[in-house]
């Protein structure tokens, strides 16, 4: 009977899209590094430590407020279990692995237990549990039972809880975790030379210092020469004992050069790799940006001509002379291979609007980091780079938006110099946005004041500017040379072309007029 | 384009095999000139006649080409260094024809500037350009898209104003062209210079016979149009 309750509230837990929901948005705030509004909740945390710390701090010496011990002791460590308790529930779902033992009970005609799945789940639940930041969370939580003084060492664990906030430290833990087996050899060897240190100079002088009287004094007095600190408190006194302590002393210097030197490296390899995961982690803060997949002739020039300064975007290059280029220019650039299914993924293609264009000089890359993007996020806007047309058909199968062919564009405007020459000027200035004569558009939505108006009160050649025409909202088609009569609305688009001074004008006059 | 004017292509590759595809289209014969044996074999199976295997690097051997004036010269070489010398020899040898280069960075079109290049054509400018329109300007692009695709019935025409046409001393703001359904993009005012000048420049123009206009409008209109213009004084109605 109890069981069937189970099942059924198993089943019940996952059908209910609210419980979903609201599981994914505790999951979303404390685990998805990739979620906005986690950043807000990692804040709230990390001034809630310092507060619970000063507040422990302060208490060392000053008698506390009533409430702010109430503050500390109930409401800082039940938001503390609160998380703790998000945390253990978030890492897996309980209903999941008991729909599923069920199912294939039922499909196998066998009987089914509770025990089977619950175990299974309190076993991986358990495996967190045991992890070193779920230890500390834990023991993050203990500082709050006052009668035990002692409890309150604890509240170191306060301060290591920063860890889960804060991502510096984090990585800095992160890297030297690369080094785990350097630094634990120079550990075992430092135990080693202390203890061996110690106990010489206890063999030797614990008749003749009266400072030294147990092992520990030794080796206490070992462990602050070696470090080179020297307090002063224990020192040899005879000369077998100073023997011991220059050697230990030159022991200590080349230890602590051997720890720096692994320290640095471990940094050094990792740097890279470091500003490449911040860069990828500021760019999915933002609700729309741009990726940049090949950094050669059409980005750069695309970089240099056309980006907009308020466009946030980041360029991926395998090339690693290319990169450093990139660095010297100043852009934002990753040396990953665009291709790798991992690179794009560390993007938020989930939260954020992605624009990726497709620019390497290899049509096979590009084909591929397109079918890629596409396999992420159906969302994903691309724009492709495509030799010949047989490619840039392979581009738009494979789901690319835009197709540009670099060589037909310019063999066109070869032709048309040798056909039209001078209808070529008209093109080039076009075709490469030249201040001289440039093809402009502009929505009516963004300028009011240009809606409901007829074409001739507009006066373009006022201006300037030259009407080509304007796309209709309402209809759904670009209006050609449409007449002086016309009335524009606010869904329809302009285009017109003039030079570049003229357009800024007729904006500026028209976003002047609009703000008054 | 008259029936006795040449082409001299210089290199042959995959862009280039495009626009000599192209050319052969258009009655204007075409010459290719190589200087590795390979790029020969490749023009010749692909079914060129006039090839030339020369050093590129030998003003006698480019010399004896013997290009006129009224030829065009195409430096489509792969090897931008090659491309910019060929260039440079070529204008100091025939510094009358026009000379049409295809450049894939700032720093080449610069250099081919100098080196006499009437017209250059940089692959990448054009495509970045392109790329910020789709990106910021979707008309824009969807209007190039038309104007630029053969299969479209938009484009740019330019005709030249015939003699005793009615256009003849009529200043531009007193025509008006949308009535003819075609837009004035501009034109080559004879008796300011021979530039090109659009038409939103700001300066006061004059229709006289000879002058080139480009116009922009549906094909049929831009033809209609074309045939209008040889109307005389007094017949244009």
């Amino acid at each position: 009977m109890i069981k069937n309750w189970i099942i059924k509230f198993a089943f019940f837990l996952h059908e209910s899209k609210r419980y979903k929901n609201i599981k994914q948005l505790f999951s979303d705030f404390l685990q998805n590094s990739d979620f906005a509004y986690k950043k807000y909740f990692d804040s709230f945390m990390i001034l809630l430590i310092l507060i619970s710390i000063g507040i422990l701090v302060y208490e060392v010496k000053y008698p506390v407020s009533v409430w702010i011990e109430f503050f500390d002791i109930y409401l800082v460590t039940f938001i503390f279990l609160v998380e703790y308790i998000g945390r253990v529930w978030v890492y897996n779902d309980w209903h999941t692995q008991v729909i599923h033992e069920y199912n294939k009970a039922e499909f196998l005609n066998t009987p089914f237990s509770l025990w089977s799945p619950t175990k299974k789940v309190l076993k991986v639940k358990l495996s967190y549990l045991v992890t070193p930041s779920a230890i500390i969370d834990l023991l993050a939580i203990l500082p709050a039972y006052r009668p035990l003084r002692v409890l309150r060492i604890f509240v170191l664990f306060r301060v290591f809880k920063l860890l889960r906030y804060t991502k510096s430290i984090h990585q800095f833990v992160e890297v030297l975790a690369t080094k785990r087996f350097e630094l634990f050899t120079l550990l075992l060897l430092l135990l080693f030379i202390v203890v061996t240190a110690g106990i010489a100079i206890y063999v030797l002088e614990q008749k003749d210092n009266p400072n030294i009287n147990t092992l520990f004094d030794a080796i206490y007095w070992a462990l602050i020469t070696m470090s080179t600190v020297g307090y002063g408190d224990i020192s040899p006194v005879t000369v077998e004992g100073r023997v011991v302590s220059m050697l230990i002393i030159i022991s200590g210097i080349a230890m602590i050069s051997f720890v720096t030197s692994i320290i640095v490296s471990a940094f050094s390899e990792k740097l890279d790799e470091l500003k490449e995961h911040r860069v990828i982690e500021d760019m999915n803060k933002h609700k729309a940006f741009m990726i940049i997949c090949g950094y050669g002739q059409m980005t750069r020039i695309f970089l240099r001509e056309h980006l907009p300064a308020h466009q946030k975007y980041v360029i991926i290059e395998e090339d690693k002379e290319r990169v450093e280029e990139a660095i010297k220019e100043g852009y934002n650039v990753i040396h990953e291979d665009a291709s790798r299914y991992g690179v794009l993924k560390r993007f938020n293609t989930e939260y954020t609007k992605i624009t990726l264009l497709v620019l390497t000089g290899s049509d096979i890359s590009n084909i591929y980091i397109i079918l890629n993007a596409k396999s992420l996020s159906d969302n994903i806007k691309i724009i492709a780079r495509a030799n010949n047309e047989q490619v840039a058909k392979k581009c738009k199968i494979a789901g690319a938006n835009h197709v540009i062919l670099p060589n037909m564009v310019a063999n066109k405007m070869l032709l048309t110099a040798i056909n039209q020459p001078v209808m070529y000027r008209a093109i080039y200035a076009i075709l490469t946005g030249q201040h001289l004569a440039q093809l402009d558009e502009m929505s009516v939505k963004d300028y009011p004041l240009l809606s409901g108006k007829k074409i001739e009160e507009i006066d373009f050649k006022k201006y300037k500017l030259l009407l080509i025409g304007f796309h209709s909202g309402k209809e759904q088609k670009f209006m050609f040379n449409p007449p002086a009569t016309c009335c524009v609305d606010e869904e329809d688009v302009l285009l017109f072309m003039g030079r570049e001074v003229s357009i800024e004008h007729f904006i500026s006059m028209y976003k002047g007029k609009k703000y008054v | 384009m008259s029936n006795h004017q040449k082409a001299f292509m210089f290199g042959y590759s995959k862009n280039s095999a495009f626009v000599a595809q192209e050319l052969q289209k258009e009655r204007l014969h075409l010459s290719i000139i190589l200087s590795e044996r390979a790029s020969y074999e490749e023009a010749k199976a692909d079914g060129y006649v006039d090839i030339s295997l020369i050093d590129m690097t030998d003003d006698e051997a480019l010399e004896q080409l013997a290009i006129q004036e009224d030829d065009h010269i195409i430096c489509m070489m792969e090897d931008n260094h090659l491309n910019v010398f060929l260039t440079l020899s070529l204008h100091a040898l025939f510094p009358h024809t026009t000379i049409l280069a295809l450049s894939d960075s700032p720093h080449t079109t610069q250099k081919l500037q100098m080196a006499g290049a009437s017209k250059i054509i940089d692959l990448y400018q054009v495509s970045a350009n392109r790329l910020h329109n789709i990106l910021n300007k979707p008309v824009t692009t969807k209007l190039i898209e038309r104007l630029f695709s053969p299969e479209e019935d938009f484009s740019f025409k330019e005709m030249v104003i015939p003699k005793d046409s009615f256009l003849d001393k009529v200043m531009v703001d007193d025509f008006d062209f949308s009535q003819h359904k075609i837009i004035l993009v501009g034109m080559i005012d004879l008796r300011l210079s021979e530039e090109f000048v659009f038409i939103t420049s700001g300066l006061e123009h004059r229709f006289d016979s000879g002058d080139t206009i480009v116009c922009i409008g549906y094909n049929d209109d831009l033809e209609a149009f074309e045939k209008y213009i040889t109307r005389v004084k007094g017949d244009e109605k």
